[in-house]
């Protein structure tokens, strides 16, 4: 089944919303499964022990670990994806959520071989394929066995990660 | 909604676009009504003008010298088995021959034709069968309006 089980990469902006009614559509042609991730980007969120975040218990237990402000950060984070989640579910589409702390290529490239994946959904902006950035979107094209879908939304919302 | 319904199709009859064309197919399901099969063509003894259609266009055909000739009615035999293939699983099919910058006429084509979705593969015919992403998707990539779907390998 070519569309069986998708990822879908989701960093909170509204790019990576446009991939959702491609998602929601590609039920017809098969999909069962989705499976939201979010990649926690050292950069961005120091040192998360690497494991799979895929419930809010898992989340709390990084309390004393790491910076209370980031647990609640991503406590948010996995609440947005779960509301998102319930949309795949009403519509009979299996959905996991899971946070994942590493490179965006390498997370993406390591989640989708290791599931099975069949599709990566990737909602991009113009911004993401400029000159500077471009780089980004193709090391994830390269890191990545199975067939992507590249959704771009026209323009940036200004949002940095999570607010 | 109609997200899949008009699709672009773009082939270097490479096993890899063979693939993508599974994915053509497949997309019927959801809604996909109708596929624009692209081929461009940027290697004939001859310069043409930028965009020029080897498919309707008769006068530009009966200029062409006789490798060429050749040449462009075998593609167009090719293009001919894809439309039967898609047509022979329910869908229309246009067809497109083009001669030209690889990735701009399909980017060109794409906008023309309004279509919903790109179709391609990762890579194709470079001699290069280790790479990642060819020159043309990843133009394409860059310039298209729609989304496009990348295809890297056939499903094990
Ligand atoms: N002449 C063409 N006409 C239509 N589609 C093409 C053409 N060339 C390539 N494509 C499409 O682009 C996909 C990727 O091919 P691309 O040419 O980018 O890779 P490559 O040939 O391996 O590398 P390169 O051309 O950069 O050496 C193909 O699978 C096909 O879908
Ligand atoms: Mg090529």
């Amino acid at each position: 089944m070519l569309f069986e089980r998708v990822l879908y990469p989701f960093d909170m902006r509204k790019a990576s919303l446009g991939v959702k009614p491609y998602v929601l559509k590609l039920k017809e042609a098969g999909c069962k499964e989705v499976h939201m991730l979010y990649v926690l980007l050292p950069s961005e969120w120091g040192f998360v022990a690497k494991e799979e975040y895929d419930s809010e218990d898992k989340i709390e237990a990084l309390r004393g670990a790491i910076d209370d402000g980031y647990v609640d950060g991503l406590i948010r984070i996995f609440r947005r994806m779960k509301e998102i989640a319930e949309e795949f579910e009403a519509s009979g589409i299996k959905t996991r959520i899971v946070l994942i702390p590493g490179e965006l290529d390498e997370t993406i490239g390591y989640y989708s071989k290791e599931y099975g994946i069949k599709l990566v959904a990737l909602g991009i902006t113009d911004e993401s394929l400029s000159f500077f950035r471009v780089g980004k979107v193709l090391d994830i094209i390269k890191a990545v066995g199975s067939p992507i879908l590249i959704v771009k939304s026209p323009e940036e919302d200004g949002a940095k990660g999570l607010e | 909604m109609p997200l899949f319904e008009k699709t672009l199709y773009s082939t270097d009859f490479s096993p890899l676009a063979e693939v993508a064309l599974d994915y053509v197919k497949k997309l019927k399901e959801a809604g996909e009504k109708e596929v624009v099969v692209v081929h461009v063509v940027d290697d004939l003894s001859i310069e043409l003008p930028e965009g020029a259609d080897l498919l309707n266009e008769k006068e530009l055909y009966k200029i062409l010298p006789e490798v060429d000739q050749e040449y462009v009615t075998s593609l167009i035999e090719r293009l001919e088995a894809v439309k039967k293939i898609l047509e022979d699983e329910g869908l229309n099919v246009k067809l497109y021959l083009k001669y030209g910058n690889i990735p701009k006429q399909i980017v060109e084509v794409a906008k023309q034709e309004k279509v919903r979705l790109i179709v391609m593969g990762a890579h194709g015919k470079g001699l290069l069968t280790e790479i990642l992403l060819g020159s043309v998707s990843t133009d394409v990539i860059r310039n298209a309006e729609c989304p496009v779907l990348i295809v890297k390998r056939r499903e094990e």
